[in-house]
């Protein structure tokens, strides 16, 4: 099956974990994969990191990936980028096999990898900019004004001439940014780009990318632990889970991937026996115990709504608080992987 | 953009500041070239401590040699000290091209920068070769300034034809830096198998004694060959040209050979780190 055959084959209920939850390629496809699949080891220790992904990357989207640890994301991008040669499936670049044509494939596309310096500490920003743009095929001399603009956007003119060891670890990862834009490339693959930021400047660098994306009208496949990275940067999600594609849409998509409402009770009615009660119902997701009585956490919708306020009116319950709880991706992440808590 | 045509016209018309609408030129391997030494040459010039280190522990333990030698042989050391000395010169460029490269590559491993390398239109490989190049060139200024050194410590005098010296040495330790290739492509698939493979410059004594034994197939090792061409060279003075063709080309076909030997095994090596998984996993 290629990934153009998938037309027809998505769901149209958006992010549903379904058979085929991909979307389909099209004329706009910049990155193109299909049926990859990669295992690790033989035999009974055989792990498989990824698990016949197809999907398909529409030029100036920014797509991110997202899944728990393991589920095979940095496998997916490396094998996407060649650094990993995958057991089978096909990965296309602007219409180009990307295993026949490395070269050809990649001459448009670079990468900011998890846990790599991704450049030279010895070297300037500077130095570094025209390092990276020659390797990846750019003749600096022709760059320089680009590199000025980089090096203004991302806060960095002022370090140009001082060497990338001699900066805070914020500062070190937007060179890496920088870097990797320096040569022009219109495809870039970002793994983690936040990862160790503290707060501050990980909403910079979320700020200054989204910019950039919108400037120089980049394609950017993102994969991050953050939720609020992927939230603000992307306009696509792609969820993956123990190799595979769970869901692949819009996090607009994702954010009202079903029609239940989300409340949280408060009330001093609710002690110990009647919270265990309320649990035997499905659309209590969670129950705490508070000094004084308790708080639910419902997911219903109107029918079960309407029931359960009717049972608790019943039961005489005065309640003394109701809020609407926000769904965000975090929520829908968690519902999709069915994983319990954040450790994502 | 393809390698062909690498522009990339900043897309305008946005609500911020208009980009510039510079036009890329291609680089080509002219531009790799430059910015490959040049890369080397900052490293090189701004933290020379490496460097500086180096020739004082290869200077102490050359006069450790040559006064402990003196004390305990005598004579027979003062004999043969224009030997000796052309052999330590060997001995410190090869261990220097040796390491220098298989290192380097073994820090690329581990920054991450190799990954990066790789999937650019050049790919590591041409990246590699000019950081040999570079490596070689620098190993000759620090080993001619420890050979300046020794000759002084000794008060020996050499035959120092600069051109017959450069082109033979440089032909001898070309077969190391093959090796030095070999070794980073087992650090890549290996990760921290470094100081072991540093063990082998050890050996290099043996191959720059080999001419000493004089079995002919050991002139198809590495240095070996190279070795009795630089201490005609050196100490009887023969001009590269009053060598033999069929010396020359012994000299040229194990540099090149082993040069793309190691090579071959830093390809394989690669893509076989690539197949498990494990280029950038340090």
């Amino acid at each position: 099956m290629t990934a153009s055959e998938l037309v027809g084959e998505t769901d149209e209920s958006a992010g549903q974990a379904t058979e085929s939850p991909v979307r389909p390629a099209s004329d706009d496809s910049v990155v193109v994969v299909d049926g990859l699949r990669k295992s690790f080891g033989s035999g009974g220790g055989a792990v498989t990191a990824v698990d016949g992904v197809s999907l398909a990357i529409e030029r100036g989207s920014v797509v991110g990936f997202l899944g728990p640890n393991g589920a095979g994301k940095t496998t997916l991008i490396k094998s996407i980028l060649g650094m990993v040669i995958p057991d089978e499936g096909e990965v296309r670049i602007d219409g180009v096999d990307a295993r026949a044509s490395p070269r050809a494939a990649y001459a448009d596309v670079d990468a900011m990898l998890e846990g790599a310096r991704n450049d030279y500490w010895r070297l300037t920003v500077r130095e570094n900019l025209r390092y990276f743009a020659t390797v990846s095929g750019v003749d600096p001399d022709s760059v320089t004004a680009r590199h000025d603009r980089l090096l203004e956007r991302l806060d960095l003119a002022g370090k140009a001439d001082v060497a990338v060891r001699d900066l805070s670890r914020g500062m070190k990862q937007k060179v890496s940014l920088a870097s990797v834009l320096a040569g022009g490339a219109s495809v870039l693959f970002l793994d983690e780009p936040t990862l160790g930021l503290d707060v501050e400047s990980s909403r910079t660098l979320q700020r200054e990318l989204r910019r950039l994306v919108a400037e120089e009208d980049l394609t950017v496949i993102l994969s991050s632990h953050n939720m609020d990275v992927v939230e603000t940067v992307c306009d696509r999600v792609v969820i993956m889970s123990e190799g595979r594609v769970i869901a692949d849409d819009t996090v607009d998509a994702l954010l009202r991937t079903d029609d239940s409402h989300r409340l949280e009770l408060t009330s001093v009615d609710f002690d110990d026996a009647l919270r265990a009660a309320l649990t035997e119902r499905p659309a209590v997701v969670r129950t705490e115990s508070l000094e004084r009585g308790g708080r639910i956490e419902l997911r219903a919708d109107s029918d079960e709504l309407y029931a359960l306020f009717a049972d608790l009116d019943e039961r005489g319950v005065r309640l003394d608080d109701i809020k609407s709880v926000d769904r965000d991706l975090e929520t829908a992440f968690f519902d999709l992987t069915g994983i319990d808590g954040p450790d994502l | 953009m393809t390698a062909d045509e690498p522009g990339f016209e900043p897309a305008g018309g946005s609500d911020t500041e208009p980009a510039d609408r510079t036009t890329p030129r291609r680089a080509g391997y002219r531009h790799l070239m430059r910015a490959v030494l040049y890369r080397e040459y900052l490293v090189f010039v701004r933290y020379p401590a490496n460097a500086v280190g180096g020739i004082v522990v290869a200077l102490f333990f050359f006069a450790l040699l040559f006064y402990g030698g003196r004390m305990v042989a005598g004579r027979a050391l003062t004999d043969s000290i224009e030997g000796i000395i052309v052999g330590y010169f060997l001995w410190t460029l090869s261990v220097g091209a040796y390491s220098s490269i298989s290192n380097d590559i073994g820090s690329e491993v581990q920054w991450g920068t190799l990954e990066r390398h790789v999937m650019t239109p050049f790919g590591f490989a041409p990246v590699a070769l000019l950081k040999g190049v570079a490596k070689l060139v620098r190993t000759f200024l620090t080993s001619a300034l420890i050979l300046a050194v020794m000759l002084v410590m000794t008060g020996t005098a050499l035959s120092l034809n600069v051109f017959t010296v450069v082109t033979v040495a440089t032909l001898t330790v070309v077969s190391v830096l093959g090796l030095g290739f070999a070794a980073g492509g087992i650090t890549v698939l290996y990760k921290r198998v470094g100081n072991w493979l540093n063990l082998l410059q050890f050996g290099f004594i043996v191959l720059i004694s080999a001419p000493a034994f004089d079995f002919g197939w050991a002139r198809l090792l590495p240095l070996a060959h190279g070795s009795a061409l630089l201490q005609q060279a050196m100490v009887d003075g023969t001009r590269l040209w009053e060598f033999s063709v069929v010396d020359l080309g012994l000299l040229v076909g194990v540099a090149a050979g082993y040069l793309v030997g190691g090579y071959l095994v830093f390809q394989a090596a690669t893509r076989r780190a690539r197949q498990l998984g494990v280029l950038g996993d340090y």
